[in-house]
């Protein structure tokens, strides 16, 4: 497990229970036991599947899935949020139903996604796509609501036409908002995008993780968990970062 | 001769929290072109609510408003408004320059803007600021950035929202002299949205109050003080003292007695 | 939450639903195994009078709930510690921080390693899961407003009684938003587990309706699935509003 430097504000000595823990678990630990082997053997544990040309195909694969699905998912709640935003009745209207969708556990759509798409990776994106809107719908919808009506009106008693009121009002007051929402959405994306592979095999990081487990490799499964970790630090500091130097610029506050 | 901006019989419901509010029932007014008017009103009276009617972002209930003799729909071409909410109504993520330049630029070429632009913004006294953000500048400074935006426009209607309400006396006295000064150039219609009873008397040609609820037009009074004025020396005229009387009169106030509200 | 019954709200539901059974029966959306709500529900009704879903649903709860309620007790009770005591906080924060970014999921092959296909997997996923966000919610709700803090050293108040008063009220809501968070990540968790791990309760049961081919009875335990969840977080802020009334309004967390 890569030590990382934090954003700001935890201090970096903090990390020293972990890396003792690992330092003691290096030490003391059995390079042979099924369950605990110590962080040295994690590499090896890896190696085949480097050899055979396996690990960096996996990752490809999620973070292609990962991708794709976080972008879908932005486009959607940032269209859907600005609508339901916009207008109480379309709200009223629409909230029950989305309200009943939000309720499903990602978790419980993989079998049925799989069963009616197919072992894909249209599957996956179905089943990564629906959760991770909520976060950015909902941002997005609260963002719309409350933004101020002279705001909106400013476009229109200068004469811009819709398309330029879109571009250059609505987009960038509400991009601070879906930027937000993808701060939240993207771990969670990520963690389905692992969820939906881990169960269903098709391809990718979870993929290997279950096989690994499976045929009772616990170094390689230790291995591939570090790996998923890293993948999750990065994400959440591209999308971290990403989201504060952007908003600070559009809020007006930097 | 058809006026440039006009409603009649011009009435407005809105939604409040049981059931729907009139705000505005009966209210007839028209301008003509070129002229400066002022509607006086005590704060929720609906000024901000004929404005809106009259600069097309709020369509009427019940009645007429007419554009040139054309009844509108949406803000008409040449039609402007300047709120009385600066802070919402600059972008925040625009200097002050692009600022001034959102309702130019996909209109004109960008050397026309920038002379544009330049020239709103020497007229406001703001020039040196344009690089700015406009978050960065005072309250005053901010209302001045939404009057540049809305003259660099060369707008033929401008409706102005209590614009010089956030000011200093000082500030607001220049910035006074200035929008006569433009409006003698360009030959703008003004109406213009005040409660300061002062402001009203020494820029209009005319002024109405709004009063009641639902509001409709109390009181309209020509203004016939020669023009060019002058801060000291109109303020001084006794015509100018006995017309300020008369609309202190007409909100309410009485002589002999501390105003109220 | 007294509100006005959404008319069209459900209008729209019940049209979507109407929509749905049209579209597949009219077999427009052409999917070999798409279900239309009708088959579901008929499906529904296989899964009660078999008994498979009062017994899948009854493991599955207990498994969820039992991480959960541990997760529950280690999370109030070490966040507490670390929310309070500057020096923990100091040394072990960016520990907690870092563990947080791995991704939960992954660690149910871990787990399942660990404890193999049992209902200790299941408990222990689910535990795992739900410690997160009650841990930090608890964390940073013991951070109490220096203000209030103030007021206390004011008003002469024990070191116990600041806690007791101030510390503890204060930190309420936030405890709940993690409680409500922790149990539903442990209800996903738990199906997981059971999908690749336990074969056992509503995740095993999805899998093997899925086996079956039988999309009517698995569309119909994906909705008791949901169903559930809402209950679950229902009662959960129930019982938070009952409890802690005052401390639960102020934070807006009433309205919700
Ligand atoms: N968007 C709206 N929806 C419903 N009611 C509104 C809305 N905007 C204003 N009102 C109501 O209309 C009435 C008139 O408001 P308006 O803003 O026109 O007053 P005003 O004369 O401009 O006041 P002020 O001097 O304070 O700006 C008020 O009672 C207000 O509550
Ligand atoms: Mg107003």
């Amino acid at each position: 497990m890569k030590a990382k430097k934090e954003r700001g504000g935890t201090p970096i000595r903090g990390l020293l229970p972990l890396v003792a823990l690992l330092v003691i678990w290096e030490l003391v630990g059995d390079p042979a036991s099924p369950y605990f082997p110590p962080p040295s053997t994690w590499i090896d544990g890896i190696q085949p599947l480097i050899d055979a040309d396996k690990l960096l195909p996996a990752i490809g694969q999620t973070s292609l899935t990962f991708v794709l699905g976080l972008a879908i998912a932005t486009a959607l709640g940032a269209i859907v949020g600005t609508l339901v935003g916009a207008s109480r009745s379309v709200d009223r209207a629409l909230s029950p139903s989305l309200e009943f969708l939000r309720a499903l556990p990602a978790a419980s759509l993989v079998p049925v996604a799989a069963l009616v798409l197919g072992y894909t990776t249209q599957m996956k994106l179905v089943v990564v796509v629906l959760p991770a809107t909520w976060p950015i719908l909902l941002t997005c919808r609260t963002a719309r609501r409350t933004l101020s009506p002279v705001l909106l009106d400013t476009p229109r008693t200068l004469g811009l036409s819709t398309w330029h009121r879109t571009t250059k009002i609505l987009t960038p007051a509400l991009t601070p908002a879906v930027l937000l929402g993808v701060r939240v959405a993207a771990p969670l994306a990520l963690i389905i995008t692992l969820l939906v592979e881990i169960v269903t095999r098709v391809n990718g990081l979870g993929a290997a993780l279950g096989a690994a487990q499976a045929g009772f490799l616990s170094a390689q499964v230790y291995g591939l968990l570090t790996i998923a970790g890293i993948l999750g630090f990065a994400v959440n500091w591209i999308v971290t970062r990403a989201e504060t130097s952007v908003s600070r610029r559009m809020r007006g506050t930097v | 001769m058809t006026p440039t901006i006009s409603c009649t019989d011009l009435e407005v419901t809105l939604p409040g929290a049981s059931g729907a509010v009139n705000i505005l029932a009966g209210v007839n007014l028209s301008v003509a072109k070129a002229e400066f008017v002022s509607i006086l009103g005590t704060s929720g009276s609906g000024k901000t609510t004929l404005l809106r009617v009259l600069g097309g972002l709020l369509p009427a209930t019940g009645g007429e408003v007419r554009c040139d003799g054309t009844p509108i729909q949406g803000p008409p071409d040449g039609v402007v408004t300047v709120f009385q909410d600066y802070a919402h109504s600059l972008l925040p993520w625009r200097t002050v320059r692009r600022n001034v330049a959102l309702g130019i630029e996909a209109r004109l070429g960008r050397a026309e803007r920038d002379e544009r632009v330049d020239e709103a913004l020497t007229m406001v006294g703001l020039l040196e600021r344009a690089d700015e953000y406009p978050w960065r500048l005072s309250g005053g400074m901010q209302q001045r950035v939404q009057i540049a935006r809305a003259l660099a426009t060369r707008p033929r209607v401008l409706l102005m929202d209590e614009p010089f309400g956030a000011l200093d006396a000082m500030t607001k006295a220049s910035l006074q002299d200035q929008l006569q000064q433009v409006q003698s150039l360009t030959e703008t219609t003004i109406v213009f949205v005040t409660h300061d009873v002062e402001e009203a008397v020494y820029l209009s040609d005319r002024l109405v109050v709004l009063n009641g609820s639902p509001a409709d037009i109390g009181l309209t009074l020509d203004i016939p003080l020669p023009r060019p004025r002058h801060q000291i020396s109109t303020k001084e005229r006794a015509d100018y003292l006995e017309l300020r009387h008369r609309v202190y009169e007409a909100l309410g106030h009485t002589v002999g007695e501390p105003a109220r509200g | 939450m007294a509100r006005r019954i959404n008319v069209l709200g459900a209008a729209v539901f019940v049209l979507a639903l109407g929509l749905w059974e049209l579209l597949v029966r009219t077999s427009i959306l052409d999917f070999a195994y798409l279900p239309p709500p009708t088959v579901v529900a008929q499906g529904l009704g296989e899964l009660v009078s078999s008994g498979e879903l009062g017994e899948a649903l009854g493991h599955t709860l207990f498994a969820a709930l039992s991480g959960w309620a541990l997760a529950a007790l280690a999370g109030v009770a070490a966040g507490s510690v670390l929310g309070l005591v500057r020096p923990v906080w100091m040394y072990s924060m960016a520990s907690l921080e870092a563990l947080r970014a791995l991704p939960i999921v992954a660690f149910v092959p871990v787990a399942v390693l660990l404890f193999g296909f049992s209902v200790q997997t299941e408990i222990m996923v689910a535990f795992y899961a739900a410690l997160w966000p009650i841990l930090l919610n608890t964390i940073s709700g013991m951070r109490t407003e220096p203000r209030m803090l103030e007021s206390g050293a004011v008003l002469r108040l024990s070191r116990a009684a600041v806690l007791w008063k101030i510390r503890l009220p204060g930190a309420t809501a936030m405890i709940v938003v993690g409680l409500r968070l922790g149990l539903s990540v442990s209800l996903v968790l738990t199906l997981v587990a059971e999908m690749v791990g336990n074969p056992a309760g509503l995740g095993f049961l999805l899998v093997e309706k899925g086996q079956a081919l039988q999309p009517g009875q698995m569309f119909a335990a994906v909705f008791v699935i949901g169903v559930t969840g809402i209950i679950l977080n229902a009662l959960v802020m129930g019982a938070a509003r009952l409890a802690f009334r005052g401390q639960m309004a102020s934070s807006g967390e009433v309205s919700s």
